[in-house]
């Protein structure tokens, strides 16, 4: 008895190691989305659309194609790509937000391979323009955020301030509060985490007339500008404007902050609204653009991420699977699936044909749309965009440490300039 | 040779083979290919390429933040170790004296080891928050502070912290241990100090110590693996920030390997902890048992 017992059990694993093959002439396309929020992974392999799944919903529209989907986290996107790269075993589909090291090592492929021309079309042409490494389209948007300055009313009422626009209002608000709650309440967010101390670099750089580039496009980490920039942030921490450790203290932990009344002003994504409304903050606040230098032009920051295509030469029937991943574009930017998609987690659209449609459910999107106009976006499209990003963050991390900013962006553009 | 005594020969290598299998197929298979991306190179995307000797390991120890991950790895292993060995030992000789409530007591030491590594870091990151923590929440309810302590002032103090916590979840491992071992004392050998006129101290080096070294020995050695190895609380604390300040060779080669795309340096980093963890381990071993023959 036990003998057969054992005997079924090697099978049933033998078996469950072959996997179920699909039905023939089915294509099954690998998926990696990464998860924006609670609602993603419902919305794509639950029940989150009416009772039903995306991928269901997919499959009813597309018989041939079956998408084998996963969402996976942020935190862990990076590693289980790379790690599926190296054992040559890359996805077809991915979602994220760098491409420039998929594109220039020849794992992608061209958009004009797969994406068909009306969907082309109906992506915002500056969105497109990020994805671009020598001519070539290599990824399309799947959506934005942009970032702007939100502060607390009912503090700026109860101190008797006006919202600042420069950095010298800004340090004079900063004292104001500080000295009016007497260091119970943090006046200014700062977040120079691992996670997106990249950001803060913009925030600052780009509101000072620096930058990641320069007018060319080449990288110019240690301009004056720049240097000014970190400085100043900086200076925010040591004259104990800001929340105390920003080196480990991420966005989210500012926003628990601001949403408890505990800091007065942070810069975060448009989806701060939707994230206080989901943790029943119910803080009063209003937005403003990000403060910058006298004399220099305010900068928005938007942040994009992508859909791109992985080459897979080991297939048979190279045109029907770029028709399967057209089809695949096709329904996610229908407006129908689309449009529930961005709103879910209160995003903003990549693709004009959501427009009227977000604008007539929500109007305060219109003010959004006009940021978004006016966004800078990180220079992903240059190959050592990684190094640049974790460089500044350590840059800044040094820098709060009390290291000297002009040396350490001068080390820093010396070794990716090389 | 008849059939039964052949059997008897192969018979436990049979048993074994399911285990060896596993073995082979997750730990030493992955080994030697961490030992082989270790010398080749790889691109930021993760595509394996060609071999390039000794590069990786260069552009790991050139890097500024390796002398200071590796004196934190130093003082991370050595304080968690030799301090939750020390507590362990004291827990477990309490623990071994009769007193009313001893199984409950020897239940509750066992807590910390049984949650959850994550869990322990991020309640303890929830205890020493110094804008909502309930250690000054306690504290200034108790009206033993007037303000609230700023508990992670500096890196230097995160990093106690963090060891701290390291300690915390340790010492239960090291209570077990030497409790079994001290449980497998006859207390004939005591009884017969005591004739001969022994005291606590005397009992305790001549007689406990000798005969508990096995189980301390396990226990250290395990632990310098674990310890070395551990990756939930540093990360979970504080991510090895600021600037690689509290980054330990574990947290440092995972930001290494997946922050900032450098996975040749970050595989040539893990080839240089497990040589090292081999060493630490393999001459604590011999130590100890070379005293164990005398």
């Amino acid at each position: 008895m036990k003998k057969v017992a054992a005997l079924i059990l090697a099978i049933l694993i033998t078996v469950s190691c072959i996997g179920f093959a699909a039905a023939e002439g089915d294509i099954t396309l690998d998926v990696i989305i990464c998860q924006y929020g609670n609602n993603t992974t419902n919305w794509f392999t639950g029940t989150g659309i009416n009772g039903k799944s995306f991928v269901q919903l997919f499959e009813e529209a597309n018989p041939g194609v079956k998408l084998n989907l996963e969402v996976v986290s942020w935190n862990d996107v990076y590693t289980e790509v790379s790690t599926r790269i190296s054992n040559g075993n890359a996805p077809d589909i991915l979602n994220i937000d760098t491409f420039a090291d998929y594109a220039t090592e020849g794992l992608l492929l061209p958009v004009k391979d797969y994406c068909p021309e009306a969907l082309y079309n109906d992506f915002f042409p500056s969105f497109i323009a990020q994805s671009v490494i020598d001519d070539t389209v290599w990824a399309v948007p799947d959506l934005a955020s942009a970032r702007a300055m939100y502060y607390n009313t009912d503090i700026f009422t109860e101190v008797g301030i006006e919202v600042p626009t420069t950095w010298a209002e800004l340090e004079d608000a900063c004292l104001a509060i500080k000295d009016f709650y007497n260091g119970e309440v943090y006046p200014w967010g700062l977040d120079m985490t691992t996670d997106e101390g990249q950001a803060a670099f913009s925030y600052y750089a780009w509101n000072n007339n620096g930058g990641f580039v320069d007018d060319s496009g080449n990288w110019a980490l240690n301009s004056d500008a720049n240097v000014e920039a970190v400085k100043f942030a900086v200076g925010l921490y040591q004259n104990g404007y800001t929340n105390p450790r920003p080196a480990t203290q991420t966005r989210y932990d500012l926003q628990d902050m601001f949403g408890a009344g505990k800091l007065a002003m942070v810069i975060t994504t448009n989806q701060l609204p939707t994230y206080l409304k989901e943790k029943n903050y119910t803080v009063n606040f209003g937005t403003a653009a990000l403060p910058h230098n006298e004399g220099a032009a305010s900068g928005a920051t938007g942040v994009m991420d992508r859909v791109m295509a992985f080459k897979d030469d080991a297939y048979p029937d190279q045109a029907a699977r770029n028709e399967a991943i057209g089809k695949f574009l096709t329904f996610f930017y229908s407006p129908e699936m689309y449009t529930g998609w961005v709103s879910m987690e209160g995003f903003l659209p990549a693709v004009s044909s959501a427009v009227s449609f977000l604008v007539a459910a929500d109007p305060s999107f219109e003010a959004w749309l006009s940021v978004l106009d006016s966004c800078k976006f990180y220079p992903t499209a240059k190959a050592e965009w990684i190094d640049v990003k974790q460089g500044v963050i350590n840059v800044e991390q040094n820098a709060l440490l009390g290291g000297d900013v002009k040396a350490l962006l001068d080390e820093l553009q010396a070794k990716v300039a090389k | 040779m008849n059939t039964i005594s052949v059997r008897r020969k192969w018979e436990p290598y049979l048993w074994l083979l399911p285990s060896v299998l596993l073995m082979t197929v997750f730990v030493i298979f992955p080994i030697l290919i961490v030992f082989k991306l270790s010398f080749s190179e790889i691109s930021k995307a993760g595509v394996v390429g060609r071999f390039i000797g000794l590069e990786n390991f260069r552009a790991a120890i050139a890097d500024r933040a390796f002398a200071g991950v590796m004196l934190n790895t130093l003082y991370w292993v050595v304080s968690v170790v030799g301090i939750s060995t020390l507590i362990g030992f004291i827990v477990a000789m309490t623990l071994n004296t009769r007193f009313r409530g001893r199984k409950i007591a020897r239940s509750i030491v066992i807590f910390p080891w049984a949650t959850s590594l994550v869990i322990q870091a991020s309640i303890w990151n929830y205890i020493i928050n110094f804008e909502y923590g309930n250690l000054n929440n306690v504290l200034l309810n108790l009206g033993f502070l007037k303000d609230a302590i700023n508990w992670r002032a500096s890196y230097q103090i995160e990093f106690i912290w963090e060891c701290g916590v390291g300690i915390f979840v340790t010492v239960p491992f090291v209570t077990f241990c030497v409790l079994a071992g001290l449980q497998s004392i006859d207390d004939a050998y005591y009884e017969a100090a005591t004739v001969d006129g022994a005291g606590f101290w005397k009992k305790l080096t001549l007689v406990t110590l000798p005969l508990v070294r096995p189980s301390l020995t396990v226990s250290t050695v395990l632990n310098i693996i674990y310890v070395f190895n551990s990756f939930p609380i540093i990360y979970t604390i504080t991510k090895g920030a600021p600037a690689n300040r509290t980054d330990t060779m574990v947290t440092y080669l995972y930001m290494l390997a997946f922050y900032d795309q450098r996975k040749g340096p970050a595989t040539a980093l893990s080839v240089i902890g497990f040589v090292l963890l081999c060493v630490v381990a393999g001459l604590y071993m011999m130590i100890s048992m070379r005293k164990d023959e005398i």
